[in-house]
């Protein structure tokens, strides 16, 4: 892998990391976002489309509600896009089926986004005890440097995260491409419908709407109705 | 002392890091003191300074976006206690009884509203080949995103404790409904895009993709019941590999 390539997914994963949470929330982070960026700055933005436009229904219906830390899709949508890029180019596969086979293996690790989230935020803690202490002694000038800092510690956890998805992966990648190459560009169309159909139906299992089932599958019905006559 | 409309600016765009400190003990906290640092430096020097970050310093979290609003309504009571306006309860009351609504506002309306109906809106988009659905997707979302930090801002800082009036003027929890009600619509037309085209090419083609209605009703069913979608996914994707291999 090349110097550039890792720079660049620390760069798509940083401004990602931060816009999640410590900075902005412009939903720079979200999958359908963060994925085509990364794709774009390594070159393919169609892989990274695909892995946004897959990932993104998946984790959306976990809020990040008072100190709730949902899965870190947005790191699993960056390394996820390099994973799909690499095992594209080892072995040559249609992008669909490398796009599946890095979701498969990337989205496990999204979990440890919430530890090395929590970790961020306990550190911060530590900002809060310096700032405490500074006002004690009658200093304000370093309470807005001890607040920055935090940005720090969240960019550590987004590249711990990435870390994490990137290199968990790439442990697998070689195991499950020997087996698994064949099946995979078989079936990947299916397994593709799979993701956004699982993602849907894991939004709908949170929502909590008056009529929402039925409202849904009246589209859904009246969408497949008009797509036929088309 | 009025604030001129740089420190206001300058407290809008500060905003933005308000949650850069976050943590389990205090929140947004040191966010908050970050944000209004630029007009407490107006109000305040020496000594009076370093207790109004003392009095500020507690517990504190809402939503971010809504956040605007509490600290305008809040710059114009600390602005209205030095002219000895007295507005009958505490400042840290008045915080205390805004972040939670706020909260639970933002919550429903921008997480559990906006953003998934921005998502699939985008998602149709994607699907049908626009290559630029996820600017699309920014545009869509952070319109009404920073309209309501914009004018949170103005109309707490315009109005002071009024906020209130205009927050539940904006009825978001209503708004909230509405949007998750709209938000169906399109997510049953991307059910219904993706299944046509993932079965291209076999026979009875409608008959097929009506399958993904039964697949996404049992995947609600066992969300539902606490099982993780990940497994979900996992185990479709294991039983799609070994029928292939069956085949």
């Amino acid at each position: 892998m090349e110097l550039s390539t890792v720079g660049l997914t620390l760069a798509a994963a940083v401004v990602c990391g931060l816009d999640r949470t410590a900075a902005g929330q412009f939903m720079l982070s979200r999958p359908i976002v963060a994925a085509p960026l990364t794709g774009w700055l390594l070159g393919s933005p169609e892989a990274g489309l695909q892995i946004g436009a897959m990932l993104e229904l998946f984790w959306l219906g976990r809020l990040p509600v008072g100190s709730a830390i949902p899965p870190d899709d947005s790191q699993v949508a960056v390394g996820c896009t390099l994973l799909a890029l690499v095992a594209q180019a080892r072995t040559g596969m249609p992008l669909q089926a490398a796009a599946v086979a890095g979701l498969l293996l990337g989205m496990p690790f999204g979990k440890t986004g919430q530890f090395f989230d929590r970790q961020a935020r306990i550190l911060n803690a530590k900002l809060l005890r310096r700032v405490e202490k500074g006002l004690e002694n009658g200093c304000v000038k370093s309470l807005e440097r001890w607040h920055l800092l935090g940005l720090l510690h969240f960019t550590l956890a987004s590249v711990a995260t990435l870390v994490a998805v990137v290199v968990g992966g790439l442990l697998l990648l070689p195991v499950v491409l020997k087996t698994l190459e064949q099946p995979l560009t078989l079936v990947s169309n299916w397994l593709w419908l799979l993701f956004p159909l699982t993602g849907i139906g894991s939004l709908l299992g949170g929502l909590k709407v008056p009529r929402g089932w039925q409202i849904f599958c009246a589209s859904f019905v009246l969408g497949l109705f008009v797509l036929m006559l088309r | 002392m009025k604030l001129p409309r740089l420190v206001l600016l300058q407290v809008f765009l500060r905003s933005f890091l308000l949650q850069a400190s976050w943590n389990y003990e205090q929140m947004q906290s040191l966010g908050l003191l970050y944000a209004v640092t630029p007009a407490f430096r107006r109000y305040y020097t020496g000594l009076a300074l370093v207790d109004a970050y003392r009095r500020h310093l507690e517990h504190f979290n809402t939503h971010p976006y809504l956040a605007t609003a509490v600290i305008g309504a809040l710059l114009k009571l600390e602005e209205q206690a030095q002219k000895g306006v007295d507005p009958g309860f505490g400042l840290s009351e008045f915080k205390s009884a805004m972040v939670a609504p706020c909260a639970a506002m933002g919550d429903a309306f921008f997480w559990g509203s906006l953003r998934p109906l921005a998502g699939v809106v985008t998602l149709l988009l994607a699907f049908q080949g626009f290559w630029w659905a996820p600017v699309c997707y920014l545009l869509l979302y952070n319109f009404p995103h920073l309209a309501f930090r914009a004018l949170g801002l103005l109309r707490g800082y315009g109005g002071g404790v009024r906020v209130v009036s205009s927050l539940q003027r904006w009825r978001l929890s209503d708004w909230s409904v509405y949007c998750k009600q709209i938000l169906l619509l399109p997510l049953g037309v991307f059910a219904a895009l993706i299944s046509f085209e993932a079965t291209a090419g076999l026979g009875l083609r409608s008959a097929w993709a009506l399958c993904a209605g039964p697949l996404i009703w049992g995947v609600v069913k066992l969300v539902r019941r606490k099982i993780s979608p990940l497994l979900v996914i996992w185990v479709l994707c294991l039983l799609s590999l070994s029928w292939s291999q069956l085949r």
